[in-house]
């Protein structure tokens, strides 16, 4: 990939007085990785010499293979991507399939990077991660895309590591990647590196405006709780009764949800919990429950002391939330012309719409972006720090929209 | 939502991420407040400095530090500008709290305030909590774990073995130990010193745990006794393992600029039914004596004799020990006499156990406990006291028949640093002449540890006293320690005499040494001398001095004298 030859990696703000700026979006459907990779960055290789490349790939896919058919057609440096729980292309939502998200032209600088953690090491790794910006040659507008193994720990501590490096002055977006809701094991790519417990990220830097939009339109059901146990990811109890319990007959469970841990995960998709913050409630999305203790077990903490709400949502508020969210990244862009958005969609809110209304969503954002390049993927955890220190959110649409 | 105070279940999250399990819980604190009022910027100032920081860069956070005393309500950044907040946290720290956006109002000022103080008290109690625990780990690693290596200790050791004893009792892997014991260490420490000597014991600890698995236990029982606990499915794993270790600690170390050779001896047990943990440490101690009697660097594996072996060595310590106490240790004198008239010119000094039921007892049957025990040390010095006391006394009563004096030294003694002293006062108190006293070694001691017998040799030269080297022609035969020691006699090894007449190689090797001696002035003693045809043939080659029963057995001081009272005449014809 083409290095900008613009100015140095720790000058100010560089300036070109001609940028040139695209983002290029292709998918594919293909059950064949290699044909799936091969349709999917056509309209790559059509665009120019990308300066990064997001592969959004179905566990379904070989992702190694796909990196190296990538790689092999335009370099590894740049190159970064996540398995998935569904992909999101300009045309379609899918289950199974593969989109590659790129952007190029003398207009972007970009720089990637990679941290290898584990649960007890995520607040490490995200940081060596984010240590990319120090290559960055720096544009007036910058922001950090991470994505991170949303199986792997406390998902706070990506944020709060990347912002350890980032600071104020740099917005993180990005989000967890998935299984399919299979919930055992997820993948991030690095180059050719396929990786398990790793954050990887993606520094870029634009001449032009760069902006985020988060939402996600749950509201709470009933009266908060108190968080009176709980330990990072895991919700001992609410008002002092066991957490599981109180939340099974709270959303009145049928008895196969009660007995049955898999079913359990998957009906708790849709009933999130929600802590309450400064001016707004935070969405934890519920991976399953421990049977034996009665614990809850979220992606990320519930912090004990704090206030929760058992949350509920709807075909209307997430769809609603899926225009609010692109709508408020295209008014982050100050007036200046929409080029591509970048969306991390919790694929919790694809359970609300399932199969029949889908196709909705897509409508949503094609309202707002037109036919402009626009690609993600269904994620178990979004990232987008904006404002403040925090910026981990569950059952949330992340768009970034880039002029 | 505006009904439910936030700001309190805000504070009681912050608190409830104080958690002594975490080294990390401030910093997660600080995130924590950050988080709760959307604050951009955290940091704590302590005395003029930052002790945590969020959110500000390196070179942003001396922007803090200037305003630490005039608490601006707002600060410039490249950023924007940040609203500040700083709350007292007593005695003299701030949390200072920073938001690009809204300024903070009344309810954060207060919630602020309420988690400045309250994060101060957690720390202080954090901070007191985190030394009583250290204290509590430091005292029961101190309990548990060797000071020195870091190593289990004896005490850890058994728990662990016995967890696994119980654990692995219906697995297909059997606990197994292995006691390594370092050769000749005590030789090493007196040396090189006991600093070296720690220093020696820390590089082996840590070979050993690089060479084991790391689900393996490596402890330290005492001194130089380590254990290795780990599981095997097979003896040939465990024998394997042992060769391994072998092989790596083997490997010479640099200590105190010197190159130090050395290896362990390996006992290995492999858990029976009805083991304790005792138990199949002190098998393997005992297959670990098993591999010191066949040679250094060697292992063995527990069998059910071993046990009786044991018992047996512990019988014979004890009894040595009294034995060395009641003066049951005695020199025995063995003349030397010169070819080829047979006339009589000292004697060597070998040690004999008069026991009081079991007879006279000859080296073989307690030199190997008196060696493991240490106690060789201290029959050395008795026999080298004694033996000059004798021989000194003659010299009063024979001055015209000036007699030489051999006496044999352990490895462990020839090492130890105080030895000259012992030869020192052995010579003023005998009258014994420094020129006629031989310290007798073998070139194998002298040569194993060159830098440390180099102390001891150049003491003894300064004395006077030469050295006579044992066993000639078996081990390094080289010139180079004949020139550079003060070696007086050298000693042709009995395996070589016993095949004069029969074979030829052992003729050549003998007429070589023999060569050797006359090239470098050295004076030569052929051992084990038994027939006259070994006799006439030494003559034929030239060969100065022998001794053997040819000339005479070892014998008490009494009978000894009897031959230096016959004088000058020829022993020859009092041979067997």
């Amino acid at each position: 990939m083409p290095v900008d030859p613009i100015a140095d990696p720790k000058s100010d703000h560089i300036t070109d007085p001609h940028p040139e700026r695209w983002i290029q979006v292709g998918s594919s459907i293909a059950p064949d990785t290699r044909e799936a990779t091969a349709e999917a960055l056509a309209p790559i290789l059509a665009a120019g010499e990308p300066k990064l490349v997001l592969v959004f790939c179905s566990p379904v896919h070989d992702l190694a293979q796909a990196a190296a058919l990538v790689a092999d057609q335009i370099g590894a440096s740049g190159l970064i991507g996540c398995s998935t729980a569904g992909e999101l292309a300009p045309d379609r939502s899918s289950g199974g399939g593969l989109t590659i998200w790129a952007l190029g032209g003398s207009g972007f600088t970009v720089a990637t990077g990679l941290g290898q953690g584990s649960a007890a090491g995520l607040r490490q790794a995200a940081s060596d991660a984010a240590h990319c910006l120090d290559d960055l040659r720096r544009r007036a507008h910058t922001v950090l895309v991470l994505l991170a193994d949303g199986l792997c720990g406390d998902q706070m501590e990506v944020v709060r590591g990347a912002y350890d490096v980032a600071g104020v002055d740099v917005p993180l977006v990005g989000g967890c990647a998935g299984d399919d809701m299979a919930m055992q094991s997820t993948q991030q790519l690095f180059g050719r590196q396929v990786l398990h417990n790793a954050v990887v990220a993606a520094a870029i830097s634009s001449d032009a405006p760069l902006g985020i939009g988060v939402s996600h339109c749950w509201e709470p059901l009933g009266e908060p709780m108190l968080v009176t146990s709980s330990s990072g990811n895991s919700v001992s109890t609410l008002e002092d009764q066991p957490a599981l319990d109180v939340y099974l007959d709270a959303f009145d469970a049928p008895e196969a949800v009660r007995r049955d841990p898999d079913l359990f995960a998957n009906w708790a998709t849709t009933r999130p919990l929600g802590i309450r913050r400064r001016d707004r409630i935070e969405i934890r999305y519920v991976s399953g429950g421990d049977f034996k203790t009665r614990r809850l077990l979220t992606i990320a903490e519930v912090p004990q002391g704090g206030l929760a709400f058992l949350m509920q949502g709807d075909s209307h508020s997430v769809l609603e939330a899926t225009h609010m969210a692109c709508q408020m990244a295209c008014d982050g862009l100050h007036g200046a012309p929409l080029r591509g958005m970048l969306l991390f969609d919790c694929v919790a809110r694809r359970s609300v719409l399932q199969d029949a209304r889908i196709h909705e969503e897509i409508q949503r954002i094609n309202s707002v972006r037109g036919d402009l390049p626009v690609g993600g993927f269904y994620t178990y955890g979004e990232i987008a720090r904006t404002k403040g220190a925090g910026g981990f959110h569950n059952q949330t649409l992340v768009a970034l929209a880039l002029a | 939502m505006n009904e439910v105070p936030w700001s309190l279940h805000l504070l009681s999250e912050v608190l409830a991420a104080f958690s002594v399990e975490d080294p990390n819980a401030l910093r997660n604190v600080i995130n924590r407040v950050a988080e709760a009022v959307d604050a951009e910027v955290v940091a704590i100032l302590r005395q003029g400095t930052i002790s945590l920081c969020i959110g500000l860069s390196a070179a942003e956070q001396p922007l803090l530090i200037a305003h630490a005393q005039d608490h601006p309500a707002s600060i410039e950044l490249g950023s924007g500008q940040l609203q500040t907040y700083w709350a007292p946290m007593g005695e003299g720290a701030l949390l200072v709290v920073g938001r690009l956006s809204e300024a903070f109002n009344l309810e954060e000022r207060s919630l602020l305030r309420a988690m400045g103080r309250s994060i101060q008290l957690s720390a202080q109690v954090l901070q007191a909590l985190t030394a009583e625990r250290e204290a509590k780990d430091a005292a029961l690693r101190q309990a548990t774990h060797d000071a020195m290596t870091g190593l289990p200790s004896r005490s850890l050791v058994l728990e662990r073995l016995e967890t696994m004893l119980t654990t692995s009792a219906a697995g297909d892997r059997l606990a197994t130990v292995l006691f390594v014991d370092i050769d000749r260490f005590k030789q090493i420490n007196d040396a090189h010193g006991h600093a070296c000597g720690d220093q020696f014991l820390i590089a082996v600890a840590s070979v050993l745990r690089s060479v084991v698995r790391s689900d393996d236990l490596v402890g330290r029982l005492s001194g130089d006794e380590f254990v290795v606990v780990t599981l095997t499915a097979t003896r040939q794993d465990a024998e394997s393992l042992a060769s391994r270790i072998i092989e790596r600690v083997s490997r010479p170390l640099l200590l105190a600029g010197k190159l130090v050779s050395h290896s362990p001896s390996i006992g290995v047990a492999i858990a029976m039914a009805g083991d304790s943990a005792e138990t199949l440490i002190e098998n393997a101690d005992m297959a670990m004596y098993r591999a010191k009697d066949r040679g250094r660097g060697c292992y063995a594996c527990y069998d059910r004799t071993m046990r009786l072996e044991a018992q047996h060595r512990a019988a014979v310590e004890a009894d040595l020990r009294r034995g060395v106490r009641q003066g049951e240790i005695l020199p025995y004198l063995q003349p030397i006499v010169t070819l080829p008239d047979g006339r009589l010119v000292g004697f060597e000094a070998l040690a004999r156990w008069q026991h009081p039921r079991r007879g006279l007892l000859t080296p073989r049957e307690f030199i190997g406990v008196a060696e493991d025990t240490g106690l060789i040390v201290e029959i050395d010095t008795l026999i080298l006291k004694e033996a000059c006391a004798i021989v000194g006394r003659w010299r009063t009563h024979h001055p015209d028949h000036p007699l030489r004096l051999s006496v044999n030294v352990s490895g462990r003694t020839f090492v130890d640093p105080a030895l000259p002293d012992y030869v020192a006062r052995a010579l003023q108190h005998s009258g014994l002449e420094p020129e006629n006293l031989y310290i007798e070694i073998t070139e194998t001691m002298l040569v194993e540890d060159i830098e440390s017998t180099t102390l001891v040799v150049d003491r003894l030269k300064q004395l006077g006293v030469r050295l006579a080297i044992d066993d000639f022609g078996t081990g390094y035969s080289s010139l180079l320690y004949l020139k550079r020691f003060p070696v007086g006699i050298l000693k042709i090894d009995r395996s070589f005499i016993d095949g004069l007449g029969v074979d030829l190689e052992d003729e050549v090797i003998v007429k070589a040494v023999i060569g050797v001696a006359r090239a470098l002035d050295i004076d030569l003693v052929a051992e084990g001398v038994e027939t006259k045809r070994q006799m006439e043939m030494l003559v034929d080659l030239g060969c100065d001095y022998v001794q053997g029963y040819l000339f005479g057995r070892p014998c008490e001081a009494s009978e000894a004298e009897e031959l230096v009272e016959k004088g000058q005449g020829s022993l020859t014809s009092s041979g067997q």
